[in-house]
């Protein structure tokens, strides 16, 4: 198996009334990525594009270090598989896996097919036909297939988007296992989230054929880079504020008629500037009292709207602005909540997510006596 | 094989299941159906029962309608592989690019199912007929002449029976999901491979399903082949004579004979496509 880069670079596309646009990035060896992406932001087209399914208008792609950019799939060295797993119906699980084997133009293969079925397990199904597989058996045969062509790239198309929620964790469980023993660097996409935080090193953000955000999985999740991304991953408040004030690393932005501090070094920003405050509904703890102790903003609010949703609780707060949260079911029966309670909703500066809107100011030491100022 | 490991799977009789069962929308549906298939069935046992032990025996004596009836079969086959030749390429062509002008492509296709059989032997004679286009230049180049001929009757049975082929072999096509396809590239097989060993074993059975139809309708076909080759006489060609020259009993013992020998052809036909299990693909 190769080692080697995969790198797409500039990569422009256009199809019909869609375009992808300069594409731009790369996958290191042994390294996940997910894209997500709303329908129609063109995941799958930059999937099948990397796979060689259309022509670039521009663009170079590179996979295990071999430039492929006018390669047609045959030749370019991947492993595809799709949510149903794309087994041949016809075909037996031996006689499927021995389809990538028996490629004319490719160097002979490492493993033998009975060594890659034993090693995945599934030397028992040799002979059956996909219908009579589990959903389990089928990813695992799949994947065996891919890999008997030792591919320098794996690419996933929502690859367990057809699956119940318990088979779903326990193969991503079994494909994590898996990509992290094969070591070959691969690329999923998806429009779930669950999958994209557990499986993937690293996420991109599409947008119209676009990359808004890209980085470590736990950093776009906790620190979106706009409004869009906010909302596609699963910022329930993203609530228009103004920066009011600044001490030290703390900033304070008016909401409303509320002050709220939030921890936010990254926005070394001016005076009355815009931004989006993103809280996470989890993020929001509910205080009998209104009054804060110890670090962390306490809003003064009221209950609106109690909706049981078993384990947890969706609450509706007015503080002046709606703000949701979810609590476990048990806390909230323990503080008694009921509609028109006054409580105390309390973020702690971690908690909030800063988004300024437009352009920044260009000088950062202006910024910062602006700042200063307020 | 077993049923399917997959315990959230409905149980497959429950899959066509409406909610709630319309009985009398069935029972309407099935008195209805009924009457139709008695329309089918009744002729033919009818047609079976008439003719006389004796006649019978004479029939089967005849050479001539023997001859016929191999005639028939031959030319149908003949015509159902250049069916599957010509058509089958066409159908994937439908049902795999988009082209300019499709749906007229389509249209053609189907036009001969619209075309009176005698119209269609008329203008197949003046295009294949000694002095017609192809006609001239293949009987010049070729020595190959269609009127009263082997081949006039195959190319009278293709053009009433290819449309069967073309549209099952399309349906097949389109059948196939194209991400198989796609998988079958990453795996290394080039488009021809691709086409051969993914495509076409998935689109088989539309396939066969089409060329079974051409096969029978050819066998079938009276009015174009009689215009264009009423010597060598087709069996039905034969029954027809016989029905006009000596009357209804010997027609019913021929029509009982043709009947027999093409029901039996076409069910063991059936059994060679489908019957011996394809595994997965098959029904349990």
């Amino acid at each position: 198996m190769t080692a080697g880069i995969v790198a797409v670079e500039n990569l422009s596309l256009r199809l019909g009334a869609f375009a992808l646009k300069q594409l731009d990035f790369a996958v290191a060896p042994g390294e996940i990525l997910a894209i997500l992406g709303p329908n129609g932001a063109g995941k799958s087209v930059t999937l099948e594009t990397i796979a060689g399914f259309h022509r670039l208008d521009r663009g170079r792609i590179t996979i295990g270090g071999r430039e492929v950019t006018r390669l047609p799939p045959e030749r370019r060295n991947i492993g595809l598989l799709f949510q149903d797993f794309g087994l041949f119906p016809h075909l037996t699980v031996a006689a499927n896996i021995g389809v990538g084997l028996r490629r004319p133009r490719r160097r002979l293969p490492r493993r033998s097919l009975a060594e890659l079925l034993a090693d995945l397990g599934i030397a028992h199904l040799a002979r059956r036909h996909p219908a009579a597989l589990s959903p389990g058996e089928k990813q695992r045969v799949a994947l065996a297939r891919a890999l008997a062509t030792e591919p320098d790239l794996f690419l996933f198309d929502e690859p367990f988007s057809a699956l119940d929620a318990q088979t779903r964790e326990r193969l991503r469980g079994d494909l994590e296992k898996f990509l992290r023993s094969a070591g070959v660097p691969a690329i999923f996409v998806t429009h779930d989230h669950d999958d994209a935080l557990a499986l993937a090193d690293r996420i991109m953000i599409l947008r119209d054929g676009a990359i808004v955000q890209s980085g470590p999985a736990a950093t776009v999740f906790a620190a979106p880079a706009d409004r869009f991304v906010a909302e596609f991953v699963g910022f329930d408040n993203i609530l228009p504020g103004r920066i009011a004030g600044r001490s030290g690393d703390v900033l304070t932005v008016a909401v409303a008629d509320q002050l709220i501090d939030v921890a936010a070094a990254n926005v070394a920003d001016g005076c009355a500037r815009a931004v989006w405050l993103c809280i996470r509904a989890e993020d929001i703890d509910l205080h009998p009292s209104r009054h804060a102790h110890g670090a962390g903003a306490r809003l003064a609010a009221r209950v609106v709207v109690l909706r049981d949703a078993g384990m947890l609780t969706r609450i509706v707060l007015d503080c002046g602005f709606p703000l949701q949260v979810c609590a476990m079911a048990r806390h909230v029966r323990e503080m008694g909540l009921t509609i028109g309670a006054e409580i105390g909703a309390g973020l702690m500066p971690g908690a909030v997510h800063v988004i300024p809107i437009g352009e920044p100011a260009t000088d950062p030491v202006a910024a910062f006596n602006d700042a200063s100022e307020c | 094989m077993t049923a399917a490991a997959d315990p959230g799977a409905k149980p497959r009789w429950a899959r066509h299941l409406p909610p709630s069962h319309p009985h009398g929308v069935f029972l309407v549906c099935w008195l209805l159906g009924g009457l139709l298939g008695a329309f089918i069935v009744v002729p033919l046992l009818a047609l079976a029962a008439t003719p006389s032990a004796a006649s019978l025996a004479a029939a089967a004596r005849t050479a001539d309608l023997w001859q016929a009836l191999r005639l028939s079969l031959e030319a149908a086959l003949l015509a159902a592989i250049v069916a599957g030749l010509l058509g089958v390429p066409l159908a994937y062509l439908l049902a795999r690019s988009d082209f300019r002008g499709k749906s007229l492509v389509a249209a053609i296709v189907d036009l001969p199912l619209a075309v009176p059989h005698t119209v269609a032997g008329i203008a197949l004679l003046l295009v294949l007929g000694r002095d017609g286009i192809v006609g001239a230049p293949a009987a010049a180049i070729f020595g190959l002449g269609f009127w009263g001929t082997l081949a006039g009757i195959v190319a009278a049975m293709l053009f009433v029976s290819v449309p069967y082929t073309v549209n099952a072999a399309r349906i097949g096509f389109e059948g196939v999901d194209p991400r198989l396809e796609k998988i079958a590239r990453t795996l290394g097989l080039g488009p021809w491979h691709t086409c051969l060993r993914i495509t076409l074993p998935l689109a088989r059975r539309s396939i066969l399903t089409g060329l079974t139809l051409t096969y029978a309708r050819s066998i079938s076909e009276f009015g174009a082949v009689m215009i264009l080759a009423y010597y060598p006489m087709t069996a039905p060609v034969r029954i027809y004579t016989l029905f006009v020259g000596s009357g209804l009993d010997e027609a019913a013992a021929a029509s009982v004979m043709l009947l027999a020998v093409s029901l039996a052809l076409f069910i063991l036909f059936r059994r060679l496509a489908f019957g011996n299990g394809i595994g997965a693909m098959g029904s349990r």
